[in-house]
């Protein structure tokens, strides 16, 4: 077990949006879907981010301006340099995909975990079942990894949801379990992976639950706040799991109950909190 | 075993002193772990359990995890400490389930464990209800009082080398401990949204202090910090606590144990139900320090004991 990080080359920076930089280093490490690695620049700090794209030679990170060490990341720009340590956690289930049918969903920056997951499926999966992609984002100005959700909208169903439309285009109006909704769809014999708010996570699975989805066809990737990455600060413990080690990916029968826990005491205000 | 004439313990400390870094528990403004030397020797203080844990020996408040741009190696003498009730044993035990890293190990390789039998646990003490591995097994060497004489039995090689020059017993030692405080059962995973735990999170002000002096909390901090040039720096691990607010803050602002009641019964359950599910054996070691250092007196020991009155009286 060690905090040492090596030192990898960015070899491309650009802004994706705004307040997120998109950047491409050159890096071998390779973390399955749904896997994370540590990012950081010396003297500032460390923070757990997810790739979103599925590759060997190269990591493509997105980075949202979220605080002082992401504020720097989003100021680096070609040939600077970042740390990683990793992989750490265990991603998205890999068995037995052919064939299968999936629904993918993600809100906003979520969307870096599942995009390396649909990358995957587009480059290893060989007869992939029914593939429905559900990607919600604040408005037009928001969507991210707008190129590379065109390439995939030619192979895959893709349904860009927008809280609010500000132009003509055909992306739909509303948040994610209202579309699902609206499609009438036969969820019983289709998986879903998810990544995003958890509001956004549970007002999906409730939606998938009411058109015949069981929870456990359903996986969720967690976001806690993390330090270590290895189970050791006790910082993402969500009861006994701990989400960096035993997650970030969650069946979510597995997980709801223990969300249940924390959330019914949440809602506990004890006078003068 | 091995004995020493309890006269002579302060001549025994002295020689460990001048060859290891000592470590013993003094009495100050309270009772603590400290090293020592010529300056606080007449302050050694072996009466009572010590209000302050030995952890810090072992994950400091603030420690260097990776420098950069300097470097900085600095070898530690090799370190004794010395007074190790149980219970610090055990934590000592439990840490090193949890710590993985080489800054610990290496202070962990470092260290000789020299326990002391506890004769006179308090009010607050539980170790007898916590299934507390035997002293032994976790220290070097051990101390049993008896009478005017220390009997010493050997655990290691490290410890056989300290204590080669005493003389040898035979004499069979019995000991039993005595608890006043008994935590009576701990299935408690079931009762985890009883609306019991409300009363005691209402009297909680989130001060921490449960966490700082827990023996085996460990959580942590990574914060780099840098030189005023911006050019060297170090990544440090700092102690944290569950009971603050900051601990699940995430990027965006959301707190994900928002709620005092959350995070008090995380503390309690990490102890008595997340660890053991993990690791078979419980995270509290029944030191009592957490109910000693309560501003407000929290005594969570006792709701558990009350919970499970209620439950055997709903039985009924």
């Amino acid at each position: 077990m060690s905090y040492d990080s090596e030192k990898y080359k960015i070899t491309e920076a650009k802004e994706e949006i705004e307040g997120v930089k998109f950047l491409r280093v050159k890096c071998n490490l390779n973390p399955a879907p749904g896997q994370f690695f540590q990012a950081s620049i010396q003297g500032i700090g460390e923070c757990p981010l997810a790739p979103c794209s599925y590759n060997k030679e190269y990591l493509e990170i997105l980075v949202r301006n979220a605080g002082s060490l992401t504020g720097k990341i989003c100021r680096l720009k070609k040939g600077d340099f970042i740390w990683i340590r990793g992989n750490y956690g265990k991603g998205f289930p890999l068995d037995n995909l052919e064939r299968k049918n999936i629904i993918l969903v993600a809100g906003g920056t979520g969307i870096a975990p599942v995009a390396s997951f649909l990358d995957y499926i587009d480059k290893n999966i060989k007869k992939p079942g029914k593939i429905l992609v559900y990607f919600g984002f604040r408005d037009e100005k928001h969507i991210l990894v707008k190129k590379k959700l065109k390439k995939w909208s030619r192979k895959f169903r893709i349904t860009i949801c927008l809280d609010k439309k500000t132009e003509k285009n055909n992306y739909e109006e509303g948040f994610i379990n209202q579309i699902i909704q609206k499609s009438r769809l036969k969820a019983s014999n289709y998986l879903a992976f998810m990544c995003g708010p958890e509001v956004m996570m549970k007002n999906v699975t409730e939606t998938l639950n009411n058109l015949g989805m069981k929870n456990n066809s359903i996986f969720w990737s967690m976001e806690r706040r993390m330090e270590c990455a290895m189970g050791n600060c006790g910082r993402c413990l969500i009861q006994d799991v701990y989400v960096c080690k035993d997650g970030p990916v969650f069946r979510y029968d597995k997980i709801k109950p223990k969300l249940d826990n924390e959330e019914s005491s949440n809602k506990i205000l004890i006078d003068g909190k | 075993m091995k004995i020493l004439e309890k006269s002579n313990l302060m001549e025994f400390l002295k020689n460990l002193s001048s060859k290891y870094e000592l470590i013993s528990p003094i009495k100050e403004i309270n009772t603590k772990f400290q090293v020592i030397n010529k300056s606080n020797f007449d302050r050694i203080f072996l009466d009572k359990i010590t209000e302050a844990p030995a952890k810090s020996f072992f994950i400091p408040e603030n420690e260097a995890l990776l420098n950069f741009g300097k470097k900085i190696s600095v070898k530690e003498r090799k370190r004794i400490i010395f007074g190790l009730r149980n219970c610090d044993l055990n934590a000592i035990y439990i840490l090193d389930k949890v710590m993985h890293d080489a800054n610990y190990i290496e202070k962990r390789k470092n260290t000789i464990l020299i326990g002391l039998y506890c004769e006179n646990p308090d009010e607050y003490c539980f170790c007898k209800s916590m299934e507390l591995e035997d002293s032994e097994k976790v220290s070097d060497l051990f101390f049993y009082s008896k009478g005017k004489k220390y009997f010493v039995s050997v655990n290691s090689e490290a410890g056989k080398e300290i204590v080669k020059n005493l003389k040898e017993s035979s004499e069979k030692l019995k000991f039993k401990v005595k608890n006043e405080k008994e935590l009576k059962n701990k299935g408690i995973k079931k009762h985890y949204k009883n609306s019991i735990w409300e009363s005691d999170a209402a009297k909680c002000l989130s001060c921490s202090a449960c966490t700082v002096y827990c023996p085996t909390c460990s959580c942590f901090n990574i914060e780099d910090k840098t030189e005023i040039n911006f050019k060297e720096g170090e990544r440090v691990r700092q102690q944290a606590s569950c009971q603050l607010k900051s601990f699940s803050r995430v990027a965006g602002g959301k707190v994900f144990r928002d709620s005092r009641l959350a995070r008090f019964k995380h503390f309690i359950y990490h102890k008595i139900v997340y660890f053991k599910d993990q690791h078979n054996k419980y995270m509290c070691v029944g030191c009592g320090r957490c109910l000693r250092a309560c501003p407000t007196k929290i005594d969570w020991v006792n709701t558990i004991n009350l919970l499970l009155e209620e439950e055997n009286r709903r039985k009924k």
